[in-house]
């Protein structure tokens, strides 16, 4: 799959392909730049109206991981790509349509971490 | 006179036509001013002339309108208009979109062939 | 001894219908003859003029868009196909149905086919229907994962939900589509399902937690190995697309009698 795209990708330097919305990169990230200061905004009524048991603090971090997570993408098309998909979730945040389990899957809580060295893994008992 | 002949067309949202013949006249008249912007070879603008001459001409010698939707053969008056009116859009369109020049890009190697 | 000879009459027959293709008659004739001593209620029989009639059609409307069709072909079940460029997908679908020749109004169904191999993964697939002339056409185009394709939705309502769908399912964007938003899938799943390469069991679990009173979603976990099973059938797949034979005729564009 990595090598596929990346095979893509050479092609797609050698030829001109079609933008999704930004021509280049500074355009790309500017859109990123609107839709962080979009969800900066929207935290502290999406922890009143869900009722949800984090400070708004915690909610700006949570975001601001979440940018940080795809920062090393460069190319403006996947770049435009995520954005419009952090729109999607945007939107359906604003007009509650996610309930409060859907923000919470943010915040992963209930899961346990893997099992790193051996000896966790060897009481945990199996090895997936 | 059609107002005599019938009601309604019984298709919902299409009204029935008073002067059917001066409808498909302009209509008819306006594509055609609109195909002669387009080059002469222009597949499109041959098949559509021919086309439209064909229902003009009948328009032209037939009065009745009953007797022209059987000429016509291809629904009651009403629909034709409607056609007319479609292509007379599609028409000016087509002189934006320019189909009749050559491929813009030939498919991938394998892109059509099926099974891989 | 009987059941042996009408095999090898079948068989026989077989071939010779294979290599009489390019002559119409001598292909009625095999039918004739292999409806008498086979008959297969499942296949479904030559019918020469639906065939020529589509085909004659096709080449109509690839005289007339020369820009963006590709290749045009009538499938051995009678269905035309046109392949076309992306960049066209909204002058041919408007030609389709504003065309007093056409008159494709009613888009029956609009969907994707995903095929990893090939440099355009995607193939978006729309199936038209003309009430007025009882015919159905299938235009073909193919895009990737990053380039986005026009929406129909101005040409035809009822793409506005398909492409959701597609969207939702490959992850193919539509450009200038009024309401592209998830239509399938829960909120906050992350993927496209019908990838070829989205995993069966999917990358999260769902369950209820008591502790936390609300449904948490876990990354899934199988307890045992995810089990391959060798699925592929023994016998031939597309018996109709054997390598050496022609595939169905590409039909070039040429002067060819309108249908009417």
């Amino acid at each position: 799959m990595a090598s596929n795209t990346a095979a893509r990708a050479a092609v797609g330097a050698a030829k001109v392909v079609r933008p999704i919305f930004s021509r280049d990169l500074d355009e790309a990230k500017r859109r990123v730049r609107e839709l962080y200061r979009a969800w900066y905004r929207e935290v502290p009524n999406t922890v009143t109206t869900f009722q949800l048991d984090i400070t708004t603090r915690q909610g700006r971090d949570k975001v601001r991981e979440m940018f940080d997570k795809n920062k090393h993408v460069t190319d403006p098309r996947v770049i435009d790509m995520l954005v419009i998909k952090g729109k999607m979730e945007l939107q359906e945040t604003i007009h509650v349509w996610k309930q409060k389990t859907h923000i919470m899957r943010y915040f992963h809580e209930t899961e346990e971490a893997r099992p790193a060295d051996f000896l966790s893994k060897f009481y945990r008992g199996h090895d997936p | 006179m059609a107002g005599l002949l019938k009601k309604t067309t019984g298709l919902v949202g299409l009204a029935v036509s008073n002067n059917p013949h001066e409808r498909l006249r302009i209509l008819y008249s306006k594509i055609l001013a609109s195909v002669q912007t387009m080059p002469q070879d222009a597949a499109y603008r041959k098949y559509t002339e021919q086309l439209v001459n064909e229902r003009f001409n009948h328009v032209k010698v037939e009065p009745d309108v009953e007797k022209l939707e059987k000429k016509i053969n291809c629904g009651q008056i009403e629909e034709v208009i409607f056609q007319a009116e479609c292509e007379l859009a599609l028409s000016r369109k087509m002189s934006e979109w320019k189909p009749w020049e050559p491929l813009v890009e030939e498919p991938p190697a394998n892109q059509w062939k099926w099974p891989i | 001894m009987a059941a042996s000879l009408v095999r090898f009459v079948r068989g026989g027959l077989g071939r010779s219908y294979n290599i009489a293709r390019t002559s119409c008659l001598l292909q009625q004739q095999t039918r004739l003859q292999s409806s008498t001593t086979d008959t297969q209620p499942t296949v479904r029989p030559k019918d020469a003029v639906t065939h020529n009639q589509l085909a004659a059609f096709g080449e109509y409307v690839s005289e007339m868009m020369p820009k963006y069709i590709q290749q045009v072909q009538v499938t051995c079940f009678n269905e035309l196909e046109v392949m076309i460029h992306p960049d066209g997908v909204i002058p041919v679908l408007t030609f389709l149905r504003d065309h007093t020749n056409a008159q494709f109004r009613n888009m029956i169904d609009l969907t994707a086919v995903d095929i990893p191999t090939r440099q355009n993964r995607f193939e978006i697939v729309y199936n038209l229907l003309s009430l007025r002339y009882n015919t159905r056409i299938r235009i073909k185009t193919y895009t990737d994962e990053l380039t986005p394709v026009d929406s129909a939705v101005t040409v035809h309502k009822a793409a506005n939900w398909y492409e959701r769908e597609v969207w939702d399912m490959y992850g193919v964007f539509f450009a200038n589509h009024p309401d592209l938003r998830r239509i399938l899938t829960d909120y906050g799943f992350e993927g496209h399902p019908f990838r070829k390469d989205f995993p069966l069991s999917g990358y999260v679990e769902v369950r209820y937690d008591d502790e936390v009173k609300r449904v948490v979603a876990e990354p899934v976990e199988l307890s045992q190995e995810f089990r391959k099973f060798d699925l592929n059938t023994p016998w031939e797949v597309f018996p109709a697309y054997r390598e050496p034979k022609e595939a169905a005729p590409k039909l070039e564009a040429g002067d060819a009698p309108e249908k009417k």
